[in-house]
């Protein structure tokens, strides 16, 4: 069954504009992921090595057993994960510790959590090329969203939550670049363009 | 006791007893006390965590006094330890006593136990009753209390920090600040954190850390205020909902579960986060009484109002204002957005704006809707605004409508401001004023001046583009033409919608060079130029005030401003004034006639110094005196009214103020009782501002020749005033000079034949014989002679008289008697010397009255210093010395010619007495002497000596005794003196 995904998966079917897409779209989150992170570590006086222990997101361990739809399918289910919870994370947030004036901290949280919807459209896309969409939806039964009480655990929480959105934005970039090299070819192309826009500027 | 027991004196078996029983009495006593105190019973606890409260409640019957102690129960400290006063809970029946921890009830155990006290007797303690804390060994991970606290400004808050087993502590940090840490228990640190500030929107953090320095857990704090509220009162737009409005104050808890919760009469609401203080909430219908509570976590506020609908009717914005605008008036229309305005009485304020002014009308009514503005500006653009208020219980104006703009419509023009600027000739300017925009009322298109002779019909029109305000006129033509004298000037201005009223000014073509005004100081105010005038009762025209700067002569730029009838002043301001700049301001009647000059003013808007200094400063001397003159500062320089000058006189880089001339007119300055020397003199005008930099010349005072020469004929004319008198004197006592100096001289007794005519002896030097002076100054002056130098082809047995009396080149008369001379011829004493020097080279011919020169010669050569005679004795000496003889010509002096000079012809030289004593015939006579007694012999033998018919002298006075004679030189010197004198004014 792999190894037919697999084959499916080597022909023109998967887009390679939206694999570039997604990347660029992942490597932007990664570049705003780590300026919330930055943010809310100032807001809250947390020194950068502040350990945070445990995942939040649980998917099915990496395996190199896994091909290109199930790394697609595993990818797709984590961000999704970090959505709800980053989702969940900014209502408690502005109800237990929110209100006054919004400031830089606000706002890039909506940038980051825009994103990440944008980001998980295009991996549903790629995903939906790869496989159906009747794998399209994971489920999120068993996921922590409620969080801890505590205000400090509360805030704890909440930066884990981003920590966690900015390992699956890496994950994701590093996914989406071990694609088959067809595409990534194709990556490499639009990265170059992109690059270009970006020295541009 | 033991003092007792060693006194041998007392009664010990009788005291011992009597102490013994007191102290056993004493002790039975406390004993019975011991008894009664209760030790309390069924200590127990019970704990309010939030506020950190510790309820202790016991049984110990009747006993109001206790002693609590509380212990921290590892470390055994004591927290608490004092005796309260608890009485019995009716209640209840224990007893109940409230302790407030400072650190969280949770961060240790705590020890607590109870003992009764009445005075110093207390009973045993309770049994210890313990506070578990959150410490325990069973409750292993790390802990911090208290856990998100809300506190207000300025309290303090104590936390603690459970360590986990097995894990070492590090700090606690209260946000960014390290805190110094008490220890509590074994796992259980503290810290206080003091009036506290405002904290963050998401509370401010209390972090734990281990001894690695990793976050391990952490609290977190919010720091406010409880609410406050003000103003708050509710009204209606509509006429049916209501509207409340009330002042808060940030709180600083904002978030939802910590912010402020508001209820209107019991009604809960949510209100939006604003920075604003201002808060409103809706209600919608009319309830009349509201009452407003706000609550947070740290405290409660409530506010209630009461009112009327009626009362309380703030309209809303009028909408859709449109406009019907006219030349002089607009009306403006507006709608409502409720339909129950229609009944409403409104009060509406209508603010129109232009060109940056505001005016406010005020309009009234029910159903007010539309209003029309009057006055209004022709062709200018309006922008207006409506608001209005209940007529009736007036509450508060509503908002403003949106700005609606419009324009009005345009008429024809003002008639301009003219006015005419003549010169001396018949030539001039025609000026009007620029029309205003308002003035305009239109787009202007033009003017149109127009010059005519009422008498005359001659008309001269020019028509002018909209930026021109001045126009060049000649009326050479018209003057001749005309009869009258007379030329109207006429101005019209032109707009798209027609032509204005004319502005005339008539022209009196009588020309006339003099100014028949005195001109007044006008002084600048704040508010410009004030000009004052007599009012004339009888005239009834209105003014013109023209002004222009001063140095202006020819088609100056005039400025005017027109005055109404009545008025006798008026403050002339214009941006065109300049400081340092004169200004003429002239005050005309304006009538249907031509304009009369009734007044004119020179001023200054500020005065400067001048800017240039006089002109043409020149210095004189006159005498002794200097004379300064300057030229006048040109007008356009002066800058100011000169008040006059000072005048300075420079020595090196200081000016010294000599004079200060008040008069602005003074043009010159006479500088007296200077010496001879050069001078610098520096003029400076000054006007109220100051002096100007100056002017500066020089002169260098010569001496007053004048007076020289009048002090020499003073002198001159005193000397001989004093010789006239002297002689005056001598003649007057002739006889008596005679008789004290020139006593008779008995007729002399000749042993031998002197039947001889008695002629003189004429001795006549050769002709060509020369007088040399030779100054020798290794000479004194007694060696100082007159050396004649023969002539070699001369008469050589005339060469020793002539060596002996001649001094001069030319021939001359010497002339002897004979009675007193020998036959022999006269010779020299001592040889020739051709070396020897010769005073009076300059005479050409000399009459010597010998005898006198002899006897000349004889005294004064002794009664002179010889050393004065060597310095200053010249032999061409100076007038003074011509009579003296100290100096002069002594031909006798030539027996004082060194010996050296004389050679070997001299092998006895005389001494230098001899030597003076010269020449002496009468040597004979002196044997005859009828005198001779050798003591007196000098002035008896002088006496009875021979002497000169014409002098009279005494010829031969003793050789021998002359120094005996030098010894009285002061008396025969003068007496030898006034001989010389009246013997050479002798004829």
């Amino acid at each position: 069954m792999a190894a037919r995904r697999t084959r499916g998966m080597t022909g023109p079917d998967v887009s390679r504009s939206t694999v570039a897409r997604a990347a660029s779209i992942a490597e932007q989150l990664r570049y705003e992921c780590s300026i919330l992170l930055e943010l809310f570590r100032e807001k809250e006086s947390f020194t950068a090595d502040v350990l945070v222990d445990g995942r939040l997101v649980s998917v099915t361990p990496p395996s190199s057993q896994l091909d290109t739809r199930d790394k697609l399918w595993r990818l797709h289910s984590a961000l999704m994960q970090c959505r709800s919870l980053l989702e969940r994370a900014i209502a408690r947030e502005e109800e237990e510790l929110g209100g006054g004036k919004k400031g830089d901290y606000e706002t890039q949280r909506k940038m980051v959590k825009d994103r990440l919807s944008y980001l998980l459209i295009c991996t549903g896309e790629l995903l939906k090329t790869a496989g159906g969409a009747a794998l399209l939806t994971p489920s999120l039964e068993g996921l922590e969203l409620d969080g801890p009480t505590a205000l400090f655990e509360l805030k704890l929480w909440v930066y884990r939550i981003f920590k966690e959105v900015d390992y699956w934005t890496k994950t994701a970039i590093t996914t989406l670049d071990a694609l088959p090299s067809v595409i990534a070819k194709e990556r490499v192309r639009t990265s170059r363009v992109r690059t270009t826009r970006s020295t541009r500027r | 006791m033991p003092h007792l027991s060693v006194n041998p004196s007392s009664k010990p078996n009788c005291s011992t007893v009597w102490l013994i029983s007191v102290l056993l009495g004493l002790l039975a006593v406390h004993t019975n006390a011991n008894d009664v105190l209760t030790v309390p019973q069924q200590v127990s606890l019970s704990t309010n965590m939030d506020s950190q409260q510790l309820s202790i409640s016991w049984v110990a019957g009747a006993a109001t006094t206790f002693d609590l102690m509380i212990l921290r129960t590892e470390l055994n400290e004591s927290v608490f330890y004092e005796t309260v006063s608890v009485m019995v809970s009716q209640l209840s029946g224990r007893h109940e006593w409230n302790w407030t921890s400072v650190e969280p009830l949770q961060c240790t155990s705590l020890s607590i136990k109870v003992r009764s006290r009445e005075g110093q007797s207390t009973s045993e303690w309770s049994n210890t009753e313990i506070l578990q804390g959150s410490d325990l060994p069973s409750e292993e991970e790390w802990q911090m209390f208290p856990l998100d606290r809300v506190v207000p400004v300025g309290a303090n808050t104590t936390f603690c920090c459970i360590v986990k087993e097995g894990e070492q502590f590090g700090t606690i940090n209260y946000g960014n600040t390290v805190m110094n840490t008490t220890r509590l228990s074994r796992r259980s640190y503290a810290t206080t954190v003091v009036n506290q500030g405002l904290s963050r929107t998401s509370g401010t953090n209390v972090i734990c850390y281990n001894s690695f320095k990793e976050l391990k857990i952490g609290a977190v704090l919010f720091v406010g205020y409880p609410p406050l509220l003000s103003d708050f009162v509710c009204e209606t737009h509509d006429l049916t909902s209501a509207v409340c409005l009330w002042n808060e104050r940030n709180t600083n808890l904002n978030t939802k579960t910590r912010g402020t919760r508001h209820m209107l009469n019991n009604r809960t609401f949510t209100l939006s986060w604003s920075r604003n203080p201002k808060k409103e909430c809706r209600v919608d219908h009319w309830e009349g009484n509201w009452t407003l509570v706000a609550v947070n976590p740290l405290g409660q506020y409530s506010l209630t109002d009461s009112a009327e609908l009626s009362h309380r009717v703030t309209p809303v914005a009028p909408e859709n204002l449109t406009s019907v605008a006219h030349a002089m008036n607009a009306t403006v229309l507006w709608q409502w957005k409720y339909d129950g305005y229609s009944s409403l009485a409104l009060v509406c304020q209508v603010e129109l704006t232009s060109q940056g002014y505001k005016t406010n009308h005020t309009f009234s009514g029910v159903d007010l809707r539309a209003v029309v503005l009057p006055d209004l500006y022709p062709y200018e653009d309006y922008s207006v605004q409506v608001r209005c208020g209940a007529q009736q219980n007036f509450w508060k104006w509503g908002s403003w409508s949106e700005t609606m703009s419009f324009k009005s419509s345009s008429i024809v023009p003002e008639a301009p401001d003219m006015w005419v600027w003549m010169n001396k000739d018949y030539t001039g300017q025609v000026f009007w004023k620029p029309l205003t925009r308002r003035q305009s009322r239109g787009l202007m298109t033009g003017y149109e001046v127009t010059l005519w002779s009422p008498g005359e019909s001659l008309q001269h029109t020019d028509i002018l583009p909209p930026d021109t305000f001045a126009v060049p006129v000649n009326l050479t033509l018209m003057a001749t033409a005309s009869s009258d004298n007379m030329v109207m000037a006429t101005v019209t201005a032109k707009n798209t919608e027609g032509v204005s009223l004319p502005a005339s000014v008539l022209i009196h073509l009588r020309l006339t060079d003099t100014d028949p005004r005195a001109v007044s100081q006008a002084v600048y105010t704040d508010s410009g130029f004030s000009l004052f005038w007599q009012s004339d009762v009888n005239t009834t025209c209105a003014y013109v005030v023209e002004w222009h700067n001063a140095s202006c002569k020819w088609n100056c730029p005039v400025d005017w401003i027109k005055v109404a009838p009545g008025n006798t002043n008026v403050s002339i301001e214009s941006a065109n004034f300049q400081p340092g700049v004169r200004y003429n301001f002239s005050l005309y009647s304006s009538s249907s006639e031509a304009p009369e000059l009734l007044q004119r003013w020179q001023g200054y808007m500020q005065e400067l110094v001048p800017s240039s200094p006089v002109l043409s400063l020149l210095t004189t001397q006159e005498d002794s005196d200097i004379l300064l003159t300057w030229g006048h500062i040109p007008l356009v320089n002066r800058r100011g009214f000169l008040l006059g000058y000072n005048i300075y006189i420079s020595s090196g880089s200081q000016l010294t103020l000599l004079a200060n001339l008040s008069d602005p007119g003074s043009r010159s300055y006479t500088v007296k009782g200077l010496s001879e020397g050069s001078y610098k003199f520096t003029v400076k005008a000054y006007t109220s501002a100051g002096e100007d930099t100056g002017a500066t010349a020089s002169i260098m005072l010569e001496p007053f020749t004048d007076w020289l020469i009048l002090e020499i004929l003073a002198s001159l004319g005193v000397t001989a005033l004093f010789l006239v008198i002297v002689t005056f004197l001598c003649y007057k006592k002739r006889k008596w000079v005679k008789k004290a100096f020139y006593p008779d001289i008995p007729e002399p007794k000749l042993p031998g034949d002197w039947s001889r005519s008695q002629a003189p002896l004429d001795v006549k030097p050769p002709h060509h014989s020369l007088v040399h002076m030779v100054e020798r100054p290794e000479w004194d002056s007694s060696k100082e002679a007159l050396v004649v130098i023969p002539e070699e082809d001369e008469d050589e047995d005339g060469q020793g008289i002539g060596d002996e009396l001649v001094d001069t080149d030319e021939p001359t008369s010497l002339r002897y008697y004979n009675q007193v001379v020998d036959e022999r011829p006269i010779r020299p004493r001592y040889p020739d010397s051709s070396d020897s020097s010769a005073s009076s080279l300059d005479s050409a011919r000399t009459d010597v009255t010998y005898t006198g020169i002899h006897t000349s010669g004889s005294s004064f050569v002794f009664q002179l210093d010889p050393q004065g005679s060597s310095e200053g004795h010249q032999p061409q000496a100076d007038p003074s010395f011509c009579a003296g003889g100290g100096g002069g010509y002594r031909p006798q002096m030539q027996s004082r010619v060194p010996s050296d000079d004389t050679g070997s012809a001299s092998p006895n030289p005389f001494p230098e007495p001899q030597a003076a004593s010269g020449y002496k015939p009468q040597s004979s006579w002196q044997m005859d002497s009828p005198v001779d007694d050798g003591e007196g012999r000098s002035r008896a033998s002088s006496l009875g000596s021979p002497t000169s018919i014409a002098s009279t002298l005494f010829l031969l006075p003793d050789g021998e005794d002359h120094t005996e004679e030098k010894r009285q030189p002061s008396s025969s010197s003068a007496a030898t003196w006034l001989t010389n004198l009246l013997s050479s004014t002798k004829p």
